[in-house]
């Protein structure tokens, strides 16, 4: 099966100190895919290493058959590859409307921008009601809601998502969870990093737990484990009640 | 009555000059988050260019303006990818770069003092003859800066606000990381907001080489009154910027009509330290 992404032996860190070691996954055409794992242990470093933002010491990331290891973000972007960093602010003083034009910033993502703008408002009710207000005065998860919508704008081929609901309340947790899931029925392949492995097991193919900057499980939505078995792989064998 | 209309007029063009200068500071402020302190000798060397290429090389003044403002716009470019880039990542950037655009200042003045010499130079007016605006006769050079200083802050003003490239400027002024993400090439941006802000300063001093002489320190006086400006207005916002602009254009034609030219300075610099005491954030600035 021919892949979309590839990831190698992948090292990155941030000066001396090395977050993850010898990290390989991949995805395969037409699969989203899950990560969760303690916090701290290097999933968002990965994201920022793929999108390009964390330049990697070793290995290799190849997506769509082409290696972007050492490319820049620009480039990344416009292959596709878009990353919806965890508690994205975007830019306090501009407004949704311009903020979300702006997203459409490559040239593959500007041509259909016109379309891309009218789903991202329909997919988000809230945003179209706020074109105008600047993004500082924004909720949390009205915040969420601009940058998912960004990464809509900018025409992903992956997208990649960083705790979308991290922080919400249960009712906007749900209301977002289930435009993701919107999202992903469209069509678009996804990565997402969230700790809630339930909600991962309903929306993705497969899952990776990552600790110490390297996958130590590999767990497929089909034949998923029970609720105690999860609370065991978090908190180990001991179980947590 | 006659006097009070001649201050006014006066102050109209000095805030045209202001504005013109401290808009081009901001632009660089907001977008990389540094002071450029060779903005002012970017200014000289528009003046120097398009008098040699309207003078020299007998071009006509327009082709000199022009050309003025290119030369500057590229140097700026420069100054930027030599002196700026590589400090990008350190911590102690905005002192770094206080000292390196100050080294670019000191290169440039001296560098025009070898070239030109300290011969007092000038540009003839774009427009002969003079107008009257509210009854006070000034040449109709001074006119074309009243009125070409508003537009071209609005075209400025238009760009960051209604272009994706001029909001790209704005984005990573705010949020590298972000903007990067949705495909911005920051180095670019950074590059793009160096260049518009010298070329609005060549601009600057090419208009003010048919008013002024031209010298290769007849930047550093603009530079300080467009510090004023930008610390007046509060950094980051043009709209607050230009108005600051016109506002210390008035109040120093003002101060120069009922204090003289002694005083001024000294007053100009004193409302600079109450503002900076009591409005940090600057005369219009929010938050």
């Amino acid at each position: 099966m021919r892949r979309l992404l590839d990831i190698i032996g992948l090292q990155a860190g941030y000066g001396a100190s090395r977050v993850l070691n010898d990290l390989s996954l991949h995805i395969d055409e037409g699969e989203s895919i899950g990560l969760f794992g303690p916090n701290g242990h290097g999933k968002s470093t990965l994201l920022k290493a793929i999108s390009g933002l964390l330049r990697p010491t070793a290995g290799s990331i190849a997506f769509d058959g082409k290696d972007i290891t050492t490319q820049r973000p620009p480039s990344i972007v416009a292959a596709g590859l878009i990353h919806a960093p965890q508690g994205n602010t975007l830019f306090g003083n501009m407004r949704i409307a311009e903020t979300l034009e702006l997203a459409a910033f490559s040239k593959r993502a500007k041509a259909e921008a016109g379309r891309h703008l009218e789903e991202v408002y329909a997919l988000f009710p809230r945003l179209a009601e706020r074109k105008q207000q600047f993004a500082r005065t924004l909720s949390g998860g009205e915040r969420q809601m601009l940058s998912i919508g960004c990464a809509l704008m900018c025409a992903p081929r992956l997208l990649m998502l960083d705790e979308p609901t991290l922080g919400l309340s249960p009712r906007l947790k749900e209301e977002l969870a289930a435009a993701i899931a919107k999202i992903s029925k469209t069509g678009v392949p996804l990565i997402v990093v969230e700790q809630d492995v339930e909600f991962l097991l309903s929306l993705t193919d497969r899952l990776y737990m990552i600790e110490h900057g390297e996958v130590v499980r590999e767990i497929s939505s089909a034949n998923a484990p029970d609720h105690e078995e999860v609370m065991r792989l978090y908190f180990g064998a001991e179980g947590a009640h | 009555m006659d006097a009070l209309l001649a201050t006014l007029v006066s102050g109209l063009v000095l805030g045209s000059l202001y504005a013109l200068m401290s808009s081009g500071l901001s632009l660089v402020w907001t977008t990389l988050g540094v002071f450029n302190f060779s903005h002012g000798a970017l200014m000289m060397v528009g003046a120097f260019v398009a008098w040699t290429v309207s003078e020299i090389l007998g071009l006509g003044p327009v082709t000199g303006i022009l050309s003025g403002t290119l030369a500057a716009g590229l140097i700026g470019i420069i100054i930027e990818r030599l002196l700026v880039r590589p400090f990008y990542s350190n911590r102690n950037m905005l002192l770094i770069t206080a000292m390196t655009t100050l080294a670019a200042m000191v290169i440039l003045e001296r560098g025009a003092q070898m070239i030109w010499g300290a011969r007092l130079k000038q540009l003839p007016r774009l427009i002969p003859g003079e107008v009257q605006i509210l009854g006070t006769t000034i040449s109709a050079h001074e006119a074309l800066l009243i009125v070409l200083a508003p537009l071209i802050l609005v075209a400025l003003w238009r760009f960051t606000v209604m272009t994706n490239r001029g909001r790209s400027l704005r984005a990573v002024g705010q949020n590298q990381d972000s903007a990067a993400l949705l495909g911005i090439d920051v180095p670019v941006a950074f590059a793009l907001a160096f260049g518009i802000s010298a070329a609005l300063a060549g601009l600057t001093g090419a208009l003010l080489g048919s008013i002024r002489f031209i010298t290769p320190t007849m930047g550093s006086e603009p530079l300080t009154k467009a510090m004023i400006v930008v610390i007046f207005g509060g950094l980051g916002n043009l709209g607050a910027t230009a108005g600051a602009a016109y506002l210390i254009g008035f109040i120093e034609a003002f101060l120069i009509f009922g204090l003289g030219l002694y005083w001024t300075p000294f007053v100009l610099f004193l409302l600079m330290i109450l503002v900076l005491l009591f409005r940090p954030n600057g005369v219009f600035g929010g938050k």
